[in-house]
C-alpha cells in the first residue's frame, strides 16, 4: 500500500526536513504518527498526501512509484486518499454541505446520490443541522468534523489526518476516532498525525515516532511519557 | 452553452476585485478594433468602386486653340472613337456641362468664352473589352491634333496605394488590439491563480485535474471578455451611424462613408465572439502551464 525507501526531503535548497525515512505501511493497517513539534510530522504527511515529492529516495503509494507517475495520473491517485488537514482547507464561501461533497462531484459522480450521501455523513459527525453553514460561521470542532467528512466522504483507499480531534472535545475525538476504525475495518489504510500520547495509548495501534526528521517505530509501552518541548 | 456561462463554484472568481474592471478595457478594444474593421472594409469598399468607375471612365481632353475649329475636332474624336472596337459610349460634353464642373473653382459668373478651357468627351469603355489604351491614345492623337486620352491611371493607382496604406494601417491597428488584449488577460488570469492558490492546491488534493480547474477560469474570463465586448461593439456601430450621417449632412464627397458591406457586418458581429474564444484559448493556456507547474 504504502512503502518508503531512503526518502529524504527538503524546501527548495533549505535543509532537510526528513532523512532517510524507511517504513512500509501494509493494506488495512492503522497507525499513528508522533513526534514533538517541528519534527516533520506535516511534512511527511504531505508525502503521503501526494502533494509534495520526495527529494530523494522512492515513495511507493498503491503499488506505483510516485516520481514515475504523469501529471495525468495523480487525480486519480489523489482520489484513492483522504485527508484531514490540521488547518482544515475548507472553502469558506461553499456550504457545509457543498465543501463535503466537493470530492465526489470532482470525481463526477451525480448531484442526487452526492447530496443523500453527505446528508447522511453529515448526520452522523453531527452536523445535520448546518447542512448549509458556511465554515466562518462554525466552531474550530465542527470545522474539523466538516473537514472528516470530507476525506472519508470518497470511501477512501487511504486516510490520512492530521491533528484530527485537536479542536474538539473528548467525547467527539473519540466518536471520530470510531469511525477511522470502522473505515479501517473496512479496508482503508489510516495514518492519524497526532500529539496527543493519550489517544494512542487507548487505541494501541502501532506508532510510527518522528523526530529530527529521522523516524523510529516503536510499541506501545516504549512510548514518551510526553515529547520535549524544544524540537531540536 | 450553461458550461460556458456556469460559475466558478469552487474559485468565486465573480468576487476578485482584481478583473472587476476587465469587461471596460475589453469594451475599449472592441470599440477600437470595430471602427478598424468599419474603416479596413469600408475602405476595400470604396478601393473597389474607384477601379470599377474609373476603368470604365476615360476622359479624352481636347487642348484649348483659339484658331482651330474645336466643335469639328471633337466630332472628329467622337467618330474615332465610337467606331473603335471595345468603346461603348463617346459623348462630347457640352460647354455648360464643363462650366457646372468649373463652377466650384471659378464661380458662377465666369465667361466660358474668355477662357483656355479644353473641349472635353466622356468615353465609356463596353464591359469585358481588351482595348489597348496607349495604341488608341496615340491614333486619336494622330487623327486630331492637341486630343489627349486621359487614363486616370495614375491618379487612381495613388488613391489605390493610399487606400491600401490605409488598410494595413487598421489590420495593424486590430493586431495590436489583439495583442493588448491578450496581455491584459494573461495578467488578470496570473493575478487569479495567484489569489486563488490556496483553493486551487485544495482542489487538486482532493483530486481535480487541471482541466476542471482551467474550466473555471476560462469560463469566467470568456463571459467577462463577452460581456465587455457586446457594448463596445454597440457604441462602435453608433459612432458609424453619427459618422456617416455628419458625412451626409456635410455633403463631403471625399470622405466615404463607413459601408462596411455584408462581409463587414458579419465580421462585426462575430468580433465579440471571436475575443471570448480568443480569451478562453488564451486562459486556458496559462492556466495549464502554471498549474504544470505545481504538483
Amino acid at each position: 500500500m504504502v512503502r518508503f525507501e531512503n526518502v529524504g526531503m527538503r524546501y527548495g535548497l533549505g535543509p532537510e526536513v526528513l532523512r532517510d525515512i524507511n517504513f512500509h505501511l501494509r493494506p488495512g493497517s492503522f497507525h499513528f504518527l508522533t513526534g514533538p513539534t517541528g519534527a516533520g510530522k506535516s511534512s511527511l504527511l504531505k508525502l503521503l498526501a501526494l502533494s509534495h515529492r520526495p527529494s530523494r529516495g522512492l515513495v511507493t503509494l498503491f503499488n506505483k512509484e510516485v516520481s514515475t507517475l504523469s501529471r495525468e495520473d495523480l487525480p486519480g491517485m489523489r482520489r484513492k486518499i483522504g485527508v484531514v488537514y490540521q488547518d482544515f482547507r475548507l472553502l469558506d464561501h461553499l456550504s457545509t454541505l457543498e465543501n463535503v461533497a466537493l470530492p465526489l462531484k470532482i470525481a463526477g459522480a451525480k448531484n442526487d446520490q452526492v447530496y443523500q450521501h453527505v446528508a447522511e455523513l453529515l448526520e452522523w459527525v453531527g452536523l445535520g443541522r448546518q447542512v448549509d453553514a458556511k465554515p466562518p460561521t462554525l466552531s474550530g470542532g465542527e470545522k474539523q468534523r466538516v473537514a472528516i467528512a470530507r476525506a472519508v466522504i470518497n470511501r477512501p483507499q487511504l486516510l490520512i489526518a492530521d491533528e484530527p480531534t485537536g479542536s474538539m472535545d473528548a467525547e467527539m475525538g473519540l466518536r471520530l476516532m470510531y469511525l477511522f476504525q470502522e473505515l479501517n475495518k473496512i479496508g482503508t489504510t489510516v495514518v492519524v498525525a497526532t500529539h496527543d500520547l493519550e489517544l494512542i495509548k487507548r487505541f494501541g495501534n502501532p506508532v510510527m515516532i518522528l523526530k529530527d526528521g529521522m523516524l523510529t517505530t516503536r510499541a506501545q509501552d516504549e512510548l514518551p511519557s510526553q515529547f520535549s518541548k524544544d524540537p531540536a | 452553452m450553461i458550461q460556458f456561462f456556469g460559475k466558478s463554484a469552487e474559485l468565486q472568481l465573480e468576487k476578485d476585485v482584481s478583473t472587476r474592471y476587465l469587461p471596460v478595457v475589453i469594451s475599449a478594444m472592441i470599440f477600437l478594433a470595430a471602427l478598424s474593421i468599419g474603416g479596413l472594409f469600408s475602405l476595400s469598399n470604396a478601393i473597389s468602386d474607384w477601379s470599377e468607375t474609373l476603368t470604365e471612365n476615360l476622359t479624352v481632353e481636347i487642348a484649348f486653340d483659339p484658331v482651330a475649329d474645336l466643335d469639328k475636332k471633337v466630332a472628329d474624336a467622337v467618330a474615332l472613337l465610337s467606331n473603335t472596337p471595345g468603346v461603348a459610349t463617346a459623348r462630347a460634353i457640352e460647354q455648360e456641362e464643363t462650366l457646372l464642373l468649373l463652377e466650384p473653382f471659378l464661380g458662377k459668373n465666369a465667361s466660358l468664352g474668355d477662357l483656355p478651357i479644353p473641349r472635353l468627351i466622356e468615353v465609356i469603355i463596353a464591359e469585358d473589352s481588351a482595348i489597348d489604351l496607349a495604341a488608341l491614345n496615340k491614333k486619336l492623337a494622330e487623327a486630331v491634333p492637341g486630343a489627349r486620352l486621359d487614363i486616370h491611371r495614375p491618379w487612381l493607382d495613388k488613391m489605390v496605394l493610399l487606400g491600401r496604406s490605409i488598410q494595413f494601417l487598421a489590420a495593424g491597428i486590430m493586431l495590436l488590439i489583439g495583442c493588448v488584449t491578450v496581455i491584459i488577460v494573461i495578467f488578470a488570469v496570473r493575478t487569479g491563480l495567484i489569489m486563488h492558490a490556496e483553493v486551487i492546491q485544495v482542489l487538486h488534493l482532493i483530486g481535480a485535474r487541471d482541466n476542471y480547474i482551467a474550466e473555471q477560469f476560462q469560463n469566467y474570463f470568456s463571459r467577462l471578455s463577452l460581456l465587455g465586448a457586446v457594448p463596445g461593439l454597440i457604441v462602435a456601430i453608433i459612432v458609424m451611424f453619427i459618422f456617416n450621417f455628419l458625412v451626409g449632412s456635410l455633403e463631403a464627397s471625399m470622405l466615404p462613408p463607413l459601408t462596411v458591406g455584408i462581409e463587414g457586418a458579419i465580421a462585426l458581429l462575430l468580433l465579440p465572439l471571436l475575443v471570448a474564444l480568443l480569451t478562453k484559448y488564451t486562459v486556458r493556456r496559462v492556466v495549464l502551464k502554471s498549474l504544470r507547474r505545481m504538483m
